[in-house]
């Protein structure tokens, strides 16, 4: 979510604009939590992002959703777009956008591992143990993040975040396990999660 | 490698890490900041090992072996923002026949230690969020209203003469007529602070008791799993709320966040976690009594009375140490822990011991997760399940839906019990209150 946007700035605010007011028009209609109208806007329809530097929520676990609303709304988690959302809802809310988003079906990857990429990928993620937390398949689960499928440009903020100590991290374990992620690693462990279905 | 559910890979060979690097450092695109020193001349040799440069894994993960390093036990995290109970199986919940357990309050997230008020407000502190609660009975139906915000860590709450007392991780605050001023409570008034000196990830959050000698107990625990404590860790320590000076009760505790003090004999007992990393089975988390204070109870040194620690347990001996009296199973997370003063429930639980287990995490196939009863056989402890259903399946990743974290015998009689899991509290009753 700090990752560098393109200036493309009317335009971009416009288009938001109106999809806001279809999508709370569509919503009300549906039953879907109405407050996920503003959400979808940058996460995508259903939580399935398309812009490589907003996280995808559908398919993710729902403890992990509203651990994340509730850390940005606390001010644990910092983020200029996502901390005054969060400040606007109760626990209530974020507990039924989490059940709404995880129920969502996680669209086919946007992106396309590199052939070369695929197995070092994978080595790269039982090295440092994600798979240990994040699960064999990077589904993740309870208050911890899917992986597989999610947008490479998030993915590499989040890591290099971790990395450098200003992603907030609970009990330290991601700072802890990226240290000894090069660069280069990121790049390589971005692209094989951000394929994977 | 011990998670039934995960097929987790041995990491990589000394080949696949090297294919690793050569990938790595064949891979386009990385970016002009990276660090110069990572671009030997020959693709083919080693990297350095980076052991210097790695920080210290999380608290929870200290003392794992080698071979654990790819464990997937872990702790569970909380529902920090909560889950209603139409949600949950409560009706699983059991408890001994005569017993009634049922929802009292919800909507209570992180809902933990429970301390009771003259009229009646029953206070809630927490360790996983910022808040502490008043839960007030309006004629049969609970009202929540979070009366405290923003605090750092406030797990424990105390009770007295009209005033709340607050352990938060740093220091212990006062709320003096606190009960008439639910609403707007007053401003924190410290009793003692520094008491976080290292600010360093360790066992710090505090339970906070009122002893009858009118001091405040609390415990500082180890700053890790298995580490050595500084001058003020590993401790239970009482601070007069007047003079605000610290003494120490007890030490080698590596974490007790659960104490009371018997009705009649009026001595210390209290709840201490074992270390983990040591087995499925080894050490057993331990029930304790003090007879008399400044003795030590083992940590890092000796586990349980009589298991010395694989590392600093060299060269010393248990028998210098005092024991625990009971032992309560491996990993099984005791935290509050009360002795039953009320007249509801039958004669023969009278000054019996409820203790709310809530783990375990550290062992491959879960046990604990529970509201146990300890009682005594001529002096001599036993314990039993009292309330029981919170664990599912204990091969499962999670095993449980709720966790007992605090009992509290209520003036009725009924038992009181937080689940901080969920944010919220249930009441066992007996007969047909």
């Amino acid at each position: 979510m700090n990752g560098s946007r393109g200036n493309s700035g009317a335009a971009a605010m416009f288009a938001a604009a109106v999809l806001f007011l279809f999508a709370c028009a569509a919503l009300a209609a549906d039953g879907i939590p109405r407050k996920a109208a503003s959400c979808i806007i940058c996460h995508g329809a259903g939580g399935n992002s398309t812009d490589p530097a907003m996280p995808s929520l559908a398919g993710q676990p729902a403890q992990f959703i509203s651990t994340q609303l509730y850390l940005f709304r606390e001010g644990n988690r910092k983020d200029a777009q996502m901390t005054p959302i969060a400040s606007g809802l109760s626990n209530a809310d974020m507990n039924e956008l989490a059940a709404y988003f995880s129920s969502q079906k996680p669209a086919a990857p946007s992106r396309k591992t590199a052939p070369e990429n695929a197995a070092a990928g994978r080595r790269l993620a039982e090295q440092h143990h994600c798979v240990q937390c994040h699960g064999p398949a990077l589904l993740g689960l309870q208050h911890i993040p899917r992986l597989a499928g999610q947008q490479f440009a998030y993915l590499k903020t989040q890591l290099r975040g971790f990395k450098a100590g200003i992603r907030y991290d609970t009990d330290g374990n991601m700072t802890s396990a990226v240290q000894r992620l090069s660069e280069a690693d990121i790049e390589v462990l971005a692209d094989y999660l951000a394929g994977l279905k | 490698m011990f998670h039934p559910d995960f097929k987790t890979r041995k990491p990589g060979t000394g080949a696949a890490l090297f294919a690793a690097t050569l990938f790595a450092l064949a891979t386009p695109g990385a970016h002009a900041q990276q660090q110069p020193s990572a671009q030997p001349a020959q693709p083919a040799a080693a990297p350095k090992p980076q052991a210097e440069q790695k920080p210290p894994p999380p608290s929870w993960q200290q003392g794992r072996t080698p071979e654990q390093a790819s464990s997937t036990l872990h702790p569970f995290a909380i529902h920090v923002t909560g889950k209603a109970a139409k949600e949950l199986p409560v009706d699983k919940l059991k408890v001994p026949a005569g017993f009634k357990v049922e929802v009292w309050a919800e909507g209570i997230p992180a809902a933990r230690s429970l301390a009771l008020g003259d009229k009646g407000t029953v206070f809630v502190g927490t360790r996983q969020a910022k808040d502490v609660y008043a839960v007030v009975d309006r004629g049969g139906k609970r009202e929540v209203k979070t009366i405290l915000k923003g605090l750092d860590t406030p797990n424990g709450v105390v009770f007295s003469k009209g005033t709340l007392y607050v352990a938060e991780r740093h220091r212990i605050t006062r709320y003096d007529g606190i009960e008439d001023k639910l609403d707007s409570p007053p401003e924190a008034k410290v009793v003692i602070d520094g008491l976080d000196p290292s600010k360093q990830p360790g066992h710090f959050w505090k339970f906070l008791a009122l002893g009858p000698d009118g001091k405040l107990y609390f415990n500082i625990g180890a700053p890790g799993n298995i580490v050595m404590p500084n001058y003020m860790q590993g401790s239970i320590m009482r601070v007069d709320p007047v003079k605000g000076v610290l003494e120490n009760v007890v030490l080698g505790v590596r974490n007790s966040v659960g104490f009371d003090w018997h009705p009649k004999t009026k001595e210390l007992w209290f709840t201490n976690h074992g270390r983990d990393w040591l087995g499925d089975d080894s050490p057993n988390d331990t029930l304790h009594r003090v007879a008399k204070t400044g003795v030590h109870f083992g940590y890092p040194f000796c586990h349980q009375g009589d298991t010395l620690d694989p590392e600093y347990g060299k060269n010393r001996s248990c028998s210098e140490f005092t024991p625990p009296a009971l032992k309560l199973g491996a990993h099984v997370a005791p935290i509050g822990m009360r002795f039953y003063t009320g007249k509801m429930f039958p004669a023969e639980y009278r000054d019996n011991i409820f203790i709310a287990l809530r783990g375990s995490w550290n062992r491959t196939v879960k046990q604990g997760y529970n509201v146990t009863r300890v009682s005594f056989d001529k002096g001599k402890p036993k314990m039993e399940p009292f309330l029981r259903g919170f664990l599912q399946d204990p091969k499962a990743d999670p095993p449980m839906w709720g966790r007992p974290a605090d009992v509290l015998v209520m003036r009725d009689g009924s038992l009181l019990v937080s689940d901080d899991h969920n944010g919220i509290i249930y009441r066992v009753s007996y007969g047909k209150k």
